[in-house]
């Protein structure tokens, strides 16, 4: 291969030009690097905000059916799917709710309160007095703050549960939590048992919800669950604006990135073309040597693909680099539903790293198509005088 | 002996604006084994028949036989092909590739004919070594003086034993001692190995030194001179003036 040493032998000669060139396309990568770094962090950082209250997969009872019977063996069923990390049943209904002359209507959920903070984090997060835990153990309840507002209730006061055809109930108040969203904070938690009671059912459920390792193995999860008549709905079907809206988000940040790299290779192509020029007597000596017209053309194509081969991975070394650094300091921001600030993360995907590195090393080899094509047309006796 | 090159009716005429008739139908037989100078006032068309028998260049008319092959209108690869097997070209110094060091310069033609790296380079050295250059094998063209880097593009031009190699003023910016040097090895290689030789001079000290000259007038040859003994005798009628380049 006389192609590769020759390319090889401009690119160690030719340093100025070489440092140039990978330069260019080095700081193309590593700026894609980081800024998709950030994009997979913001997004990790979003996906597990998000889904501190919501669940990847929704499953309720079967169509025609009001409650899940044999809730046990489905989660079971449910339980042995690789990737699964939480199962949490849920028991709902509605009920009024009375602490002095105060009333209000809740949505009463009986919960296990141990599955309950895997798929949500409220016990852990989001509680603003007492536990979620206490709940396990006989007629207690934890209420959102905005019912705790109207009903004006205080940690360790009884409130009465009543609605038609239920049976009543006196609950102690041992919790109370604050998440933020409306949804949430009109909920009061109950134990699966004390729901039971209250609505005088049996040993029914009315929902599942399921956290997953991956969030997008939801998809795939929900309709193996669905495959058993229940009905599963996964977080992309329930919020069919969410994905959409992360899907043009990382299109239009992949455009420009990739625009950006287009661009940087244009130096190579430049490099390559003032190459040509400054050679020319060279190639008519290598024609006259015995290279034919594909040879001519391969040395300059090897000597672009070298070069945005080496701006890839001195790219992706620097981006890196950045990005492991950006994400040590732990920048933060402050959201008004988070609990907490949020701390910004950069974490690089290493497919990206390969991607970006291959990206770079086509785009440069197409940049150097044209004056590699040029180099090989010349006519050697032209060539030769230089 | 046998005609390795056969030049039938040949013609070359550039058409940039005015029409120049740069060879103007030449016949030529050139014998295997011949030492042949040529001759001629500049713009005569020396440069350019060396560049259709070096495969360089294509004529317009007329055909090139080389080993009884007409190769006048072979594809690209093919020329491509024959000029790394069959032809040496001995180029002005600065024809070196600039970057490679001497020893580099003299791989090239091996490691475009497929020959592996190391074999490649033994074979250089070698060369380079009965030329006198074995310490300078790293040095690049810049680092050595006019005569030496001649020796290293006649050792490149010898590496794949071409069965002709030609020259085109390849003592051109030479003093007379190094261009003397070349050409005794030169002569010396055509004895030994049988390789033909085609050089394009203006000096007619160093084309004397020679078995055959052609005088090339206006891409015509209008004399030709053979060796016989210590002299030569003329073919045709020859104007034997010295040529002002
Ligand atoms: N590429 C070219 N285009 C136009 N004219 C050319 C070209 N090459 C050579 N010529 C002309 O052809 C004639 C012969 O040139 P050349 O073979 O180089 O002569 P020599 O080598 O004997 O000095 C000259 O008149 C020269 O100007
Ligand atoms: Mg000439």
């Amino acid at each position: 291969m006389f192609e590769l040493s020759v390319a090889m032998k401009h690119i160690r000669v030719k340093k100025r030009q070489t440092i140039l060139a990978v330069g260019a396309v080095g700081l193309a990568v590593a700026i894609t690097i980081v800024s998709r770094s950030l994009m997979n962090g913001s997004m990790e950082s979003f996906f597990s905000i998000f889904f501190e209250l919501a669940p990847h997969i929704l499953v309720t009872p079967k169509e025609g059916e009001e409650y899940i019977y044999l809730y046990k063996t489905l989660m079971e069923t449910i339980w042995a799917i690789p990737g699964v990390i939480a199962v949490s049943p849920t028991l709902a209904t509605t009920a009024t709710l009375a602490y002095e002359d105060n009333v209000d209507n809740v949505a009463l959920q009986g919960v296990i309160s141990v599955e309950l903070n895997k798929v949500t984090k409220l016990g852990d997060e989001y509680m603003v007095a007492g536990d979620l835990y206490a709940i396990q153990n006989g007629r207690r309840v934890v209420l959102g703050q905005k019912i705790v507002d109207k009903l004006d209730v205080k940690l360790g006061e009884n409130v009465r549960a009543t609605f038609p055809d239920a049976k009543p109930l006196t609950l102690v108040v041992v919790g109370i939590f604050d998440t933020g969203v409306a949804e949430w904070d009109e909920s009061v938690f109950v134990s699966l048992d004390t729901a039971r009671d209250f609505m005088d059912e049996g040993d029914v459920i009315s929902s599942i919800n399921i956290h997953l390792e991956d969030p997008y193995q939801a998809d795939a999860v929900a309709s193996e669950i669905s495959a058993l008549g229940y009905e599963a709905k996964s977080w992309r079907t329930m919020f069919p604006d969410f994905q959409e809206a992360i899907d043009i988000e990382t299109f239009s940040n992949n455009l420009i990135l990739i625009l950006v790299m287009v661009i940087a290779t244009f130096g190579i192509a430049n490099a390559m073309n003032m190459l040509v020029l400054e050679k020319t007597k060279e190639i008519g000596m290598l024609m006259a040597m015995g290279a034919n017209r594909s040879s001519i053309r391969r040395i300059f194509l090897f000597e672009s693909g070298i070069l945005g081969l080496m701006g890839g991975i001195f790219g992706c070394a620097l981006g890196y680099l950045v990005s492991v650094y950006l994400h040590s300091q732990e920048y933060t921001v402050t959201a008004p539903t988070a609990p907490q600030p949020i701390v910004i993360q950069f974490l690089v995907d290493p497919w990206d790293l390969l991607a970006f590195t291959l990206i770079a090393l086509v785009l440069s080899v197409a940049a150097g198509v044209y004056p590699a094509h040029n180099a090989s047309q010349l006519d050697p006796v032209v060539a030769l005088r230089g | 002996m046998s005609n390795i090159i056969e030049i039938k009716n040949l013609r070359k005429i550039y058409e940039d604006g005015v029409e120049v008739v740069a060879l103007d139908g030449m016949d030529l037989i050139i014998e295997e084994g011949e030492f042949l100078a040529i001759v001629g006032p500049s713009g005569s068309g020396k440069s350019t028949l060396l560049n259709m028998i070096g495969l360089l260049d294509t004529p317009t008319s007329g055909e090139i036989w080389l080993k009884e092959k007409n190769i006048t209108k072979i594809d690209p690869k093919e020329r491509a092909r024959l000029r790394n097997r069959e032809l040496g070209f001995v180029f002005q110094y600065h024809h070196l590739l600039p970057e490679f060091s001497a020893v580099e310069n003299v791989m090239m033609p091996l490691l475009i004919a497929g020959v592996d790296k190391k074999e490649a380079r033994e074979r250089s050295i070698t060369f380079l070594e009965e030329m006198g250059l074995g310490d300078r094998l790293g040095n690049r063209p810049t680092q050595l003086s006019g005569g030496q880097n001649q020796r290293v593009a006649v050792a490149r031009a010898l590496a794949n034993h071409p069965s002709i190699v030609i020259g085109d003023e390849l003592t051109g910016n030479l003093d007379s001692k190094s261009s003397d040097m070349v050409y005794d090895l030169l002569r010396e290689l055509n004895r030994e190995m049988n390789q033909t030789f085609i050089l394009v001079t203006h000096d007619m000290k160093m084309a004397e030194k020679t078995d055959r000259i052609l005088r090339l007038v206006d891409g015509r040859i209008v004399c030709e001179m053979l060796r016989e003994g210590d002299g030569f005798v003329t073919r045709d009628l020859c104007e034997l003036e010295e040529d002002h380049t």
